[in-house]
């Protein structure tokens, strides 16, 4: 399949890289087929919607800053994230984490019940 | 908006497979108790929200990546 993202450009991929929520996403729940992409320079991953290739989720693994983050057996835990020209303004959504489970090609997102993990998390501190 | 009254321990089932108790009262508060299929996702409605807007927002930021990210590291937690 090829499909030109307004942010990557134009992108062909398999579509069995395609991953399923069967939910959407919070806010997005009409958004069901996407695929994740990671360039080898980048450090975020890129959330794109096969069916609306303009929405564009970056993510960043969740084990980066957390390694004790709630796992879902066999899935793999992102956080979404708000971007920023200034890297320490970056935020990461600890409260609402995306998993993904790349062997059956699905995904979800779930609110944590647990006010250890908030909607705003600061992605970097200075060295 | 539909309206019913329950007392203590009663409870209501929505569409045969979704059930809510009342579990406790008191003054202010009232403590519920769901019981639903896997794949209904049950929040309280503020945090839903604040998710909802944060998730919106990420979509809008998307291209206001740092032209680089030297002299910062993960924050961990």
């Amino acid at each position: 399949m090829k499909i030109y993202f307004e942010h990557l450009g134009e992108i062909e991929f398999d579509d069995n890289l395609i991953l399923t929520f069967e939910n959407g996403l919070i806010g997005f729940e009409h958004l069901k087929k996407f695929v994740l992409i990671k360039t080898e320079e980048d450090i975020f991953y890129w959330l794109n919607s096969v069916e609306r290739p303009e929405y564009c989720f970056p993510l960043v693994g969740i084990r980066v800053i957390d390694e004790n983050f709630p796992i879902e057996e066999n899935h793999e835990a992102f956080a979404v994230v708000i971007l920023n020209k200034d890297p320490l303004k970056i935020t990461t959504n600890l409260k609402a984490p995306i998993y993904i489970n790349q062997d059956t090609k699905t995904g979800f997102q779930k609110i944590i019940d647990n006010d250890k993990y908030p909607v705003d998390y600061q992605l970097f501190v200075e060295c | 908006m539909l309206i019913l009254t329950r007392k203590l321990n009663e409870e209501v089932i929505i569409d045969g497979e979704i059930t809510i108790k009342v579990i406790s009262i008191s003054d202010n508060q009232v403590k519920l108790g769901f019981e639903a299929p896997k794949n209904i996702s049950i929040n309280r409605k503020e945090v839903f929200e604040k998710v909802k807007e944060s998730i919106q927002k990420a979509a809008e930021m998307k291209k206001e990546i740092p032209d680089n990210i030297k002299g910062v590291k993960p924050n961990k937690i």
